[in-house]
This record gives structure tokens, C-alpha cells and sequence, in this order.
């Protein structure tokens, strides 16, 4: 596929070559387990390659779809760009602060107040207080909560909660904005608000990457899209040529059906569909 | 429509924070400076333990209080009444105290400190919130149990006359203990991401570790072999270390404290070596 669709391309963003993360299969072994192995001397482990050599190149100010199937290797991709976890292989170089959104309020504790989970989120996320504090007014009126924010967010519904926790993901200030799959959890006139504000950082010469299992958010977010499948690479190009490609392939991702269908699938099926 | 247009080609806007960051495989990533760049989040992570912890609760933080109190209640009757502990002169609830003073801080750092990665599995799934922090915050979060005994050790001390100048260095012990207790809070937490079994052990560990420790008797009083045994537990040095500093005429046993020193040290090397080797594959396991 085509490399890169601008000519005079500004500063790379993030580039990836050759990123792999390997994970141990199974259980993780406990400490009867640990020393029954030791006494065996080195009992084999099955692994499982999530990420089996990534090579990956984004702009600065460019916004990248991720698309593929469950386990395809989105999701570590984007924990080893947030700095989560640590490659097994290859090396990844990434210029800015990244923001990432990978899940939604996960990181909440229940006893405290809304206030309070904001401040500990973005502050587990970088940001300094005096950030924190800066931004604590439009992160209310961006999740409309101006009147709950000194409420335990055990009292919270779960919209709430996401919309608390998609305001620190879109208002905080940052390079490169990750989203993984988090607009599925939310409802329909709060999506369009976020897609609204995820193309406002866009157009605002922000870095976005974008995982959605929905074909019209992917395309409306996105002007480049990377197709992983079984932890590579499958195809990279312009949004539209991949996602017609993918759904050749895998069938229209609705939205309707966010999901819920494709989840289990099996094995994958053959290549031999026409490119 | 015309919002296409703004996806055309946007100005790539100036970094918000222009550094590049490099990512390998490695088996270390810590750097003794993380420190000072993480006191934000630890802070953060500090007031959330101390926060959550009285939360919804009717005492609130009257339960430092109520805690080493009830300890001392059980010592008074284990150790003076039934025993008949001898304290060398000294008032025996004043003895106590000292050793309480360590006691209950230890006691509250391992309690939420062996479980506060655990705990926050979320934040150290979905965020690079540096893991250090958690341990960190946990016994930071501990200091005001170590502050409540203590004052009322020193009070007890100055009003029955027992009180020397020395407790000036108080905050050397402080700093002795802290190091200690953050060594052995770090190294549990991280093993505990893996082996779940350090959950199930601690409470009856702390159960133990009343009556493996000398806070509610003094090391003269039992036989040589046990002293030397109880010499092994680095809190005994630390024990004797505080109550040479605060109660006047007591005489330490210097063997207790020449080996705590030495296991702090060890112990604070291996924490570090141990916890910046693990923290790297926490998010994958915990």
C-alpha cells in the first residue's frame, strides 16, 4: 500500500518498527506452580505473539484509525505507546505527551468525589496539579456534572462516569490522543458530542489514534487507517481504501451492531478474497 | 460536510510537551530520579488513602487512637498483669507506647501497602501512573498512626519524668523506619501482583509479629535464645533504637540494632532492584 500520502510530511509522531510483545499463555503461575517448575528444571511455557512485529509511522497531527478483529493486537499496541507495558521486541519512538483514553472510568475510585477521581486519573496520567486545576471547570461543563462533581462517584450512573472520564481524555492538554474502542459506551447525543470535540483536536493539528469497531466513526475521525491482524500489519493507506478492504473481508461493522457479532470469531478466514 | 474539510490537512500544532521518548524491551526502567518527578501522583495517591480510609466511617481518624490503645489494653493484661513483665523501672504504659509507636505505623503501611497495587489494578492497567508511587503513598498514608502513638508516647514519658533530650533524634528513628517499612512494603506489593498468596499470609503474619517483636516486653526479659532470635527481626533494632531515644536511662541492646541497620540497607537495595524489575510487567499481570 501506498507509504505516506504527504508530500511535504510534518514531524513524525510515533514511529514503530519491528514491535513485538510476546505473553506467556495460560495462567499466570502461582507460587506452588513456580516451585514445582523449578524443582522440574524449566517447564515449557506456551506463548502467544500479540504483537508479532509492528512497523507503524504517524505524523504529528495526523489522525490514524486502528482497525482488525478482537486479539488482533490493537489494544497492546496502545498500552506500549501509553507506556503501560514493555515491548518483548523491536522499538517504538514517540515524540510528545500522550494522552491515552483506553477504557472508561477505570480508574475511579468509588469513595471519592468526582473532583477528587479527576484529579487522580489525570494526575496518574502525567499531568501536573496546577493543570489539574486549570482544567477542572471545563471538565465539568464538558461532562455536564457542575453539580455532582463533590458527589462519591459510587452514587454516579455509569453515563456519569464515562462522560467524567471522557472529559479528562479529550480536555487535558496533550500531543497525541489515544481513543481504544471507548465511544461504544456511551450514549448517542454524548458520542456526537465527543466525535465533534475528537475531530476539534484534529483540526486543531492535535495527533489522534482512534480504535472503533464503527466504519462511520472510523471514517468520519480518520484520514489514515492501519489494518492489524494477528499482531501485524495487514494493510495501511487512506481511510476509505483500507476499510473497504477490511469489510470485504469481515463484513460491514454496523452502527448498529458495534460489536456484539464479530467478537468470537474463529480462526480467520482464508486470504484468498479478491484485494 | 464541511466538516471534511477541516480533516484535509490541519497545521501539525506545536508539542505540548517536546520530548521524544524511546521504548524498548527492557527489564528496567526506573530511575532513582522518578522520585522527585512522581511526588505529584504520590500526593495525589497519599490523600486518596487517607481520604478512603475514613470515608462513610463514624470515628474517622479517632481510630488511630483507638488502635494502639487497644493493643496497649491487651498488653497490660498479657504482659504486666498476667506475666508480670519486668520494665526496669520504668512506668510499663509508657514502655509500651514506645514500641507501639513503631508497631503502628508498621501495621498500617503493610496493611493498605501490600495491597495498593493490587487495589488499583485499574489505574495500573489503563494508566503509566508510575507503579512506585502506590507503595509509596501507602506509607506515606501510615505516617499519622506513627505521629498519634508517639505523641502520646513522648506526652507519657515527660509527664511520669522519664524523658531525655535525646528525643530530639526521634526523626532519625523516623527516617530509619520509614526506609525499612518502605522496603518491605515495596517488595511485598510487587511480589503480591503475582503471588496472591502474600495476601492470604499478612494478617496472620501482623498477628505474629506482635509477639515477635519486643513492644509490649522488654529484650532482658526472655531468655538468650529468643533475644537472639527477636534480634533477627529488624524492628527490634528500631525498637530499641526509639526507646533509647526517648526514655531516659534505658540501656539498648546494640546487637538488635547494628542488624537492623544492616537489613535496612539490604533490604532497601533489594526493594528497589526487585520492584523497578517487576514493575515493568505489572500491567500484563496484575
Amino acid at each position: 500500500m501506498s507509504a505516506t500520502a504527504h508530500d511535504a510530511a510534518p514531524p513524525i509522531a510515533i514511529r514503530a518498527e519491528g514491535l513485538r510483545k510476546r505473553y506467556q499463555l495460560g495462567e499466570h503461575r502461582s507460587l506452588q506452580q513456580t516451585v514445582a517448575s523449578l524443582l522440574r528444571r524449566r517447564a515449557t511455557t506456551v506463548t502467544f505473539e500479540a504483537l508479532a512485529g509492528v512497523d507503524l509511522t504517524c505524523h504529528r497531527g495526523e489522525a490514524i484509525g486502528l482497525v482488525g478483529i478482537n486479539g488482533s493486537g490493537k489494544s497492546t499496541l496502545l498500552q506500549i505507546l501509553a507506556g503501560m507495558i514493555v515491548p518483548t521486541g523491536g522499538e517504538m519512538r514517540v515524540w510528545g505527551r500522550v494522552l491515552p483514553l483506553l477504557a472508561v472510568g477505570q480508574g475511579f475510585h468509588p469513595e471519592l468525589t468526582g473532583r477528587e477521581n479527576v484529579t487522580l486519573f489525570a494526575s496518574s496520567l502525567g499531568f501536573p496539579p496546577k493543570t489539574v486545576a486549570e482544567r477542572m471547570d471545563a471538565v465539568m461543563e464538558f461532562a455536564e456534572l457542575e453539580s455532582h462533581i463533590d458527589t462519591p462517584t459510587k452514587r454516579f450512573s455509569s453515563g456519569m462516569i464515562s462522560r467524567l472520564s471522557f472529559a479528562v481524555g479529550i480536555i487535558f492538554p496533550a500531543d497525541i490522543y489515544v481513543f481504544d474502542e471507548v465511544l461504544a459506551v456511551v450514549d448517542g447525543e454524548f458520542q456526537a458530542r465527543c466525535l465533534e470535540e475528537i475531530k476539534g483536536l484534529h483540526a486543531a493539528g492535535r495527533t489522534v489514534i482512534f480504535v472503533s469497531h464503527n466504519r462511520n466513526q472510523v471514517a468520519e475521525v480518520c484520514e489514515r487507517v492501519f489494518w492489524l491482524e494477528a499482531g501485524v500489519v495487514r494493510e495501511h493507506g487512506p481511510t476509505a481504501d483500507v476499510l473497504d478492504q477490511y469489510e470485504r473481508e469481515h463484513g460491514r461493522a454496523s452502527a448498529e451492531r458495534p460489536r456484539a457479532r464479530r467478537r468470537f470469531r474463529g480462526p480467520r478466514p482464508s486470504r484468498s478474497s479478491p484485494r | 460536510m464541511q466538516e471534511r474539510a477541516t480533516l484535509e490537512s490541519p497545521v501539525a500544532a506545536p508539542l505540548v510537551w517536546p520530548a521524544e521518548r524511546v521504548i524498548r524491551p527492557t527489564k528496567r526502567r526506573l530511575r532513582l530520579r522518578d522520585f522527585v518527578a512522581n511526588a505529584p501522583v504520590t500526593r495525589v495517591l497519599t490523600a486518596r488513602d487517607l481520604k478512603v480510609k475514613y470515608k462513610q466511617s463514624l470515628f474517622g481518624p479517632l481510630w488511630l487512637v483507638f488502635q494502639p490503645l487497644a493493643l496497649l489494653a491487651g498488653f497490660l493484661v498479657a504482659f504486666q498483669g498476667l506475666a508480670g513483665v519486668d520494665t526496669g523501672g520504668l512506668p510499663y504504659v509508657v514502655f509500651a507506647l514506645v514500641g507501639l509507636s513503631v508497631w503502628s505505623f508498621f501495621q498500617a503501611a503493610m496493611t493498605i501497602g501490600t495491597a495498593s497495587l493490587i487495589s488499583s489494578a485499574n489505574l495500573v492497567r489503563y494508566t503509566p501512573c508510575p507503579r512506585l508511587a502506590f507503595p509509596l503513598a501507602a506509607v506515606i498514608a501510615s505516617l499519622p498512626a506513627f505521629g498519634v502513638t508517639a505523641t502520646g508516647a513522648v506526652v507519657a514519658t515527660t509527664v511520669t519524668g522519664h524523658i531525655t533530650i535525646k528525643v530530639l533524634l526521634l526523626p532519625l528513628v523516623l527516617i530509619w523506619l520509614v526506609l525499612l517499612t518502605l522496603a518491605v512494603v515495596a517488595i511485598l506489593s510487587s511480589l503480591a501482583v503475582r503471588y496472591r498468596d502474600i495476601n492470604s499470609a499478612l494478617p496472620f503474619l501482623l498477628q505474629v509479629g506482635v509477639f515477635l517483636a519486643p513492644i509490649g516486653y522488654p529484650l532482658a526479659e526472655v531468655s538468650s535464645t529468643a533475644r537472639a532470635l527477636l534480634g533477627l527481626n529488624p524492628l527490634t533494632g528500631v525498637m530499641e533504637g526509639a526507646r533509647w531515644m526517648v526514655l531516659s536511662g534505658y540501656q539498648p541492646d546494640i546487637e538488635p540494632i547494628v542488624i537492623s541497620l544492616a537489613a535496612t540497607a539490604l533490604l532497601v537495595v533489594a526493594g528497589w532492584r526487585l520492584f523497578s524489575r517487576r514493575e515493568t510487567t505489572m500491567a500484563d499481570e496484575i
